[in-house]
């Protein structure tokens, strides 16, 4: 005999696991401290990516004075004046993303919790189960 | 009203019925729109202005995750840049590749957004997007429609300056560099948009979540004319050129929009017809589950009853 109601929590379980829950295990599989490590160094490394190719682009677009002035400037003052923008942008920009990934670890695991309680009351229904068979 | 929840069930039970096919034919109108209309603007590569290859990649689309079109408009772009000179092409890819380190990195949901954004533009009604992103989606997917805008500019400033950007002898290669870059660093209305866009999401957002009645209907208004008094604000200090009366217009006609998709979001049941598989010890389910409807359709009513001819005939 099929037991509906379990029939019922399960659908639901296997729709999770189907959508957000695949996501949220492989989220949910680091610790905190080790995802939001992960995260931030991949947010530092796409936005030096992001960084370099603005930089690139402001040198081409001035390539004529760029080229007749690099031996007037002082190209350590010019270095510094880089890093220091290029450190502002990317605390900002690490920042942001450190605040979305946090959140997103919240949440994964506050909805693999809830699919947790709904697993062990599936375990519960089958303990039901081979009991009433006995 | 009464009618028009009836027609929203129809809707939904038509939508769970014919799932399967409506989402793939969905897709395949998109990415063919998109397409279509970017040719349309761009249209100088001649061998990808063909319908035939955009029917094959829409095809391929209809199948394919939703972010296969977001890579398939950018490639058709780029080509349509290459073709006018390299330096278009040049600026447009580290453009997009930035944008789409933005988009994949924090929104890659966020598909829709970035098609329907362009197709929005050209029919003159963008504020639609932002509203149903503040309404619907969360304050993030501003990343997505930051770089739909972006992306918008960039094509149009290329379109304008076609003659320019082409020239063989006239202009220099860094001038033209200078040139495609200054269409989106020194872009005002861009700018403007941008920003207009930003804070229509954010005060949406806010609005819709406060827990006063009619919240959802406050917001739409209240987005709505955010961004018309951005833009004309931002029109008579730094004298943007943005229409005026079209964007008035677009915006009465986005706020109604908006309407339409909140009768038809909000309160919804998100829960589609699922198909699921699993297993236990005894048993293989194949489980198709299916929301259910809350406001019934109207069952036909016999009011008034004919009298059989042939029963009247039989009695006398």
């Amino acid at each position: 005999m099929i037991d509906v109601d379990r029939v019922r929590l399960m659908t639901r379980m296997a729709s999770y696991e189907a959508t957000d829950g695949k996501k949220n295990k492989a989220i949910a599989s680091y610790f905190r401290s080790d995802y939001l490590a992960l995260q931030t160094i991949k947010s530092i490394l796409f936005g030096t990516i992001a960084y370099l190719f603005v930089l690139a682009i402001y040198i081409v677009y001035d390539l004529e004075v760029f080229m007749q002035d690099i031996y007037h400037i002082d190209l350590l003052v010019f270095g510094k004046d880089l890093i220091i923008k290029y450190l502002v942008y990317i605390i900002i920009y690490t920042l942001v993303a450190y605040a979305i990934y946090a959140r997103r670890y919240s949440n994964a695991r506050k909805s693999l919790r809830c699919y947790y309680n709904n697993l062990n009351k599936l375990s519960n229904y089958y303990d039901v189960m081979d009991e009433e068979l006995k | 009203m009464k009618n028009l929840l009836v027609l929203k069930e129809t809707v939904k039970i038509i939508y769970s019925r014919y799932q399967v096919y409506i989402k793939p034919i969905s897709k395949f109108i998109l990415a063919f729109v998109a397409l279509s209309i970017l040719n349309g603007q761009l249209g100088y590569m001649e061998t990808l202005n063909n319908v035939a290859i955009v029917l094959i990649v829409a095809l391929m689309a209809s199948f394919l995750p939703m972010n296969f079109s977001i890579l398939a408009v950018v490639m058709f772009a780029l080509s349509h840049f290459y073709a006018v000179g390299l330096e278009s092409a040049a600026v447009g890819c580290i453009i997009f590749l930035m944008m789409l380190i933005l988009y994949f990195r924090f929104t890659p949901k966020d598909t829709l957004v970035i098609m329907l954004l362009p197709i929005c533009f050209v029919l003159k009604i963008p504020f639609v997007i932002p509203i149903a992103v503040g309404l619907l989606a969360s304050p993030l997917s501003a990343f997505s429609v930051i770089c739909a805008t972006i992306g918008y500019y960039l094509v149009i400033h290329i379109q304008q300056n076609v003659t320019l950007l082409s020239a063989t002898s006239e202009t220099t290669m860094i001038d033209k560099f200078r040139l495609v870059v200054d269409g989106i660093a020194k872009n005002k209305a861009m700018f403007v948009t941008i920003l207009a866009f930003t804070m229509m999401i954010i005060i949406v957002y806010l609005i819709r979540r406060l827990s006063i009645e009619h919240a959802w209907t406050i917001a739409i208004i209240a987005g709505g004319i955010t961004g018309a008094i951005v833009i004309l604000v931002a029109d008579l200090v730094l004298d943007t050129k943005i229409s005026i009366a079209a964007t008035m217009i677009g915006s009465f006609i986005s706020i109604g929009i908006a309407i339409v998709i909140k009768f038809f979001a909000f309160n919804v049941d998100y829960s589609r017809i699922e198909k699921v598989q699993f297993e236990d010890d005894e048993y293989y389910y194949y489980v198709k589950a299916i929301p259910k409807i809350t406001v019934s359709r109207p069952q036909k009513q016999v009011h008034k009853i004919n009298e059989s001819k042939r029963v009247s005939k039989i009695s006398e």
